[in-house]
């Protein structure tokens, strides 16, 4: 839209005529008739309502929110003053909250496509009609093909009730991206050394040292997860961060290795293997809670400091150093578990030697280090057992087991088991996809085959709040309502600060504002789907705020206990120091720590951590890694005009000798080509720097959105996943691997090679 | 009394959740703001490489150049002292510097939308909102007085994850931001541009150099002397011509927040 025309904008090309206007020229008074302070905004805090109970869900950390309201219109998002989490505190994506709420791209109806799955054109049709077809569809895929013909990619909160209806439908096969493309082997890995998931409950706050393996703090932004990090490092925690890259972690740290990409395990297996040559590891904590650690210490002495430089390309010195550092602080150090590991298809291993070397530190339930949290435990919503026709069982079904892989998968399918089967139609054939609030074509690796997956299918149905890549690809596409117009996921949480007064609380999502034009949520959208489906007497609750009471009844709570409690139920907690002691053991078979894990060789696999090399760029490319933006949260948030604003397009981050000697500098237009000759389908500017490797590319994630109909974010920077084109399956997990693609630059239509 | 801001970039993250909450607040409309961060680097400097950010807003400055360009006619007015309750007489055009709490404030009502004070400020911190009056209004950030006035915190401070900007008096030795001060807080100003601006700077050695090097004003925009060149043709003297209104060369980022789409890149 082109701006109008006034005499401030025609100023603003001729510089020096704003200096030049006579000061005679000007009318003084105000013109008659116009109130004073008309052209003054009032500020979120004169003439507002304050409404309570928000639960952010611009990522997935879940702060707790108030709004400003003025005349029905949501003004300004703040964190909830009574939250023992992010208090009055809110990122950039939880203020930017209201840009999602009044986008004007966003689904308002639903839609039906009447062009091509891909291409579509789209009709406004009524929810009756909507539904109905969605039933309809729906069944003729489990009466053709059982229900083992339906499947579900899915994620966030809205999607936990949908699930429920889908496994009491019989669908067998359903996949959250959040773990087989995200932190699945953080958790798998943890789980099997620990006996339980610790997710991100590490206390940096009270941490004397603090081991960062790629974690990049800072443009990752948890809120209380920073304020931990950065209160630590105000309280003189010794920072250490291994990255290929000066992040903005690595910038506030006192030891930067700048390590070769792919060979952080090496790393870590050299410092654990320093350690105990020394004799510097926490001998007694080994002791008393580490089981196998002589098995351990065999398998890893072939990884000498030495060896491990060679392959790290980084100075032995440093490998010693870090070694040094962490015994000097131990037990009250940060090994910090990471969260996003699906890196290079060997990643269950490396999140194994986090777990192993936090171990040898002694680094667990104790100040600084890993923490089993204990929040308060909510109930769940289940639709009744069912008895199928024809004693169908879905356990027959699940494409992992049936194929027999990945035994130390997370819950799910794996999303390749999916893909391939919706692809192939073997080991049966998956004809129905349903996808709730996720993003498959930006989330998963080789976009042409989910494409080409999805082109199988006799159905496809679409839940969603703005169109993405993916509602581009729906038969029906169905407008949800948004976080701050709906009732589902409830928060339980602890204070921030793990060394604080332990209190414990429960906030339940509770809407800001009623949801405009015809979004709904997921329980309105499911009951009446099931009641199309013949379902109705299973209905077991009628709306998302019995959903939501029918969770919190365990605890003796209701949504308007909470609500005139300010949004935030808080009690008394239980301090996370010493859990184990309080328990005399972990939660593992042997009641330890398993630093040898039986199980694993009982599978195939190494039972301890082992250091697996993947293969090198070829000449002339780089490896492509990406990262998050401290604006954004991947592709959900590249339509909304505050946060686009900030950082409109993800700059491409060269080494600046590199850069030079390939004629590119700092800002240059620039597209990406990969390794299969694949070129971005958009551009990015080039961001040329000391601060990365010679032998890497960098970029933040969800870039170059595909679809049209967005307004902001269409075309915008490059799309990493796009470069994409081959993938890995780790064999422990089925997790992918989506560092493994290798990039040139392309600017001005002329390709260029990365020298060596 | 004199109102202080002090950012300290140990505790910024370069989140940008202070330039979100501002245009929330105040409406701003997206394409402009009262506030900015820039992203620096990383780059080299003297004390080892550095990554950090350049959190930036209107600095009310002691001698604010945009007061005095302002072509507006001028009205008396007083202002009261909201601590004694003193009161002060003074002729303002439409922006002025509240003399009790040092605040600069735009008369909306009054404000021509000519954009001489935009042009004006070395920090690029004023821009005009098209979107108001007949000709737009210019706009900045207020150090959210309004909200300071009703017991609350500036919008950018509540909302910041790590507590990293501190607002208070600098007239009070015991407030956070005169302990900043004590330990070295420092402003981005030069020889040529030394107005006085009451937004201090705190950091380790490397980050402060990033920092200093890049984002300190070198030159007065031409428009800011408008005042001075009446006063110099007085004196049969001509004033030095500069870069142009910008004044200011980053080294590897641009600096000033303009009206264009500037982009506030990594």
């Amino acid at each position: 839209m082109a701006p109008k025309l006034t005499r401030r904008r025609f100023l603003q090309t001729a510089s020096l005529a704003a200096a030049s206007i006579p000061l005679s020229k000007v009318v003084g008074a105000a013109e008659p008739g116009l109130k004073p302070g008309a052209f003054a905004a009032p500020g979120s805090f004169k003439d507002t309502k304050t409404v309570t109970g928000g639960v952010c869900e611009m990522c997935f950390w879940r702060c707790q929110l108030v709004g400003k309201v003025r005349d029905g219109r949501l003004v300004k998002l703040e964190g909830n003053p009574k939250s023992i989490d992010n208090g009055k505190a809110l990122c950039a994506r939880g203020n930017a909250g209201i840009k999602l709420v009044y986008d004007p791209d966003r689904l308002k109806y639903p839609l039906k496509n009447v062009g091509e799955r891909g291409k579509p054109k789209w009709k406004k049709i009524s929810w009756d009609e909507a539904l109905d077809e969605c039933a309809a569809k729906l069944q003729a895929v489990t009466k053709k093909y059982g229900p083992q013909g339906l499947a579900v990619w899915y994620h966030g909160a809205s999607a936990h009730y949908p699930t429920a209806f889908f496994e009491y439908l019989g669908v067998p096969n359903m996949c959250e991206p959040a773990f087989y493309q995200c932190r699945g082997q953080t958790a798998m890995a943890m789980l099997k050394t620990l006996g339980f998931v610790p997710n991100e409950d590490v206390d940096m706050a009270n941490a004397k040292a603090m081991l960062l393996i790629g974690t990049h703090i800072g443009e990752n932004i948890h809120l209380s997860h920073v304020r931990n990090f950065i209160t630590g490092m105000e309280n003189g925690a010794k920072i250490i961060v291994v990255d290929p890259r000066f992040s903005s972690a690595a910038a506030k740290a006192d030891i930067w290795v700048k390590i070769k990409p792919a060979t952080d395990t090496a790393f870590l297996l050299a410092v654990m293997n320093y350690l105990i040559e020394t004799g510097t590891y926490n001998k007694e904590f080994v002791k008393n809670w580490c089981n196998g650690f002589d098995k351990f210490k065999k398998a890893i002495s072939g990884m000498t400091v030495e060896k491990a430089a060679k392959i790290c390309d980084v100075p032995g010195i440093q490998i010693i150093q870090v070694a040094q550092v962490l015994a000097e602080n131990a037990p009250n150090v940060t090994i910090h578990p990471g969260r996003h590991s699906t890196w290079y298809g060997n990643d269950f291993q490396r999140i194994r030697a986090h777990a192993c070397l936090a171990a040898l530190l002694g680094g667990y339930e104790v100040p600084g280090g890993i923490q089993k949290i204990e929040r308060l435990a909510t109930g769940h919503v289940h639709w009744p057992e069912r008895e199928f026709e024809d004693d169908y069982d879905p356990d027959d079904y699940r494409l992992a087991d049936v194929e027999d892989k990945y035994p130390f998968r997370p819950p799910g399918t794996p999303t390749d088991l999916i893909r391939e089967t919706m692809i192939t139609g073997k080991p049966f054939p998956i004809k129905g996809m349903v996808v709730w609030g996720a993003n498959p074509i930006k989330t998963f690796p080789v976009q042409e085959e989910t494409m080409k997956a999805l082109k199988n299918m006799d159905f496809v149905m679409v839940t969603d709040v703005t169109p993405t890549d993916i509602t581009m690809w729906a038969d029906i596409l169905l407008p949800e309502a948004c976080y701050l117009e709906r009732y589902d996921h409830i928060e339980r949480g602890t204070q921030w600060n793990c060394g604080d007064k332990p209190e414990q609380f429960v906030a339940p999502r509770m809407p800001l504002i009623s949801p405009m034009f015809e979004r709904k949520d997921s329980v309105w959208i499911i009951n009446n789907l099931a009641k199309r489906m013949g379902f109705e007497k299973d209905i077991p609750v009628k709306d998302q705020e019995e959903y939501v009471n029918h969770c919190l009844k365990p605890l003796g709570l209701t949504l308007e206990k909470i609500r005139k409690l300010d949004g935030i139920y808080i009690q008394k907690g239980v301090c996370s120091y010493c859990t184990a002691q309080r328990h005399h053991s972990f939660p593992t078979e042997s009641g330890k720590i398993e630093l040898y894990v039986e199980e694993l060789a009982d599978e195939g696999f190494s039972p301890v951590p082992v250091y697996t090399p993947v293969p090198e760029p070829p000449k002339g490319y780089a490896r492509m890694v990406y990262g998050r933006s401290p604006v954004h949260t991947f592709n959900r948030t590249q339509n909304n005009a505050w946060l686009a604003h900030e950082m409109p397009e993800n700059p491409v981050w060269i080494n600046d000798k590199l850069a030079k000697k390939m004629g590119i500098k700092d800002g240059d237009r620039i597209a990406l080509q990969n390794q299969d000759g694949k070129i971005s389908a958009s551009t990015s500017i080039a961001k040329v720097t000391p601060g990365i490797r010679k032998d890497v590319i960098y970029l933040a994630h969800g870039y170059g959105s595909f679809n049209p109909a967005l307004s902001v974010g269409y075309g915008k920077g490059i799309d990493d996943q796009s470069m994409n084109t081959r993938n890995v399956i780790e064999p422990e997990t089925g997790c992918c691997g989506m560092r493994i693609n290798f990039v040139r630059i392309v600017k001005d239509g002329k390709v260029i090679d990365i020298p060596s | 009394m004199q109102y202080a801001m002090v950012i300290d970039l140990n505790r910024c993250v370069g989140c940008h959740a202070c330039a979100v909450a501002c245009k929330a607040e105040w409406e701003v409309p997206t394409e402009y703001g009262r506030n900015w961060v820039k992203r620096l680097g990383p780059a080299y400097t003297s004390h080892g490489m550095a990554k950090t950010y350049y959190p930036g807003l209107c600095n009310h400055c002691d001698a604010p150049v945009c007061v005095e360009v302002c072509p507006a006619d001028t009205v008396t007015k007083t202002f009261t002292c909201p601590e004694t309750g003193k009161k002060k007489t003074m002729e303002v055009a439409a922006t002025y510097k509240d003399p009790f709490t040092g605040v600069v404030l735009i008369d909306k009502d009054r404000c021509l939308g000519c954009g001489a004070c935009a042009d004006a400020c070395p920090y690029g911190a004023r821009y005009v909102n098209p979107d108001l009056g007949d000709d737009g209004k210019a706009d900045k950030c207020t150090f959210c007085i309004e909200r300071v006035s009703a017991g609350l915190e500036p919008a950018c401070v509540q909302t910041c994850l790590s507590r990293a900007r501190i607002f208070g008096r600098l007239d009070d030795p015991n407030s956070e931001v005169a302990q900043y001060i004590k330990k070295g807080a420092s402003r981005l100003e030069s020889k040529a541009v030394n107005i006085g601006p009451n937004v201090y700077y705190y950091g380790n050695k490397r980050d402060m150099h990033l920092l200093k090097a890049t984002c300190t004003p070198r030159e007065m925009p031409e428009a800011s002397l408008i005042g001075k060149r009446a006063m110099f043709a007085k004196l049969g003297k001509t004033v030095t011509k500069g870069a142009g209104l910008a004044g200011i060369i980053g080294m590897a980022c641009s600096t000033l927040a303009s009206e264009d789409q500037d982009n506030k890149q990594e």
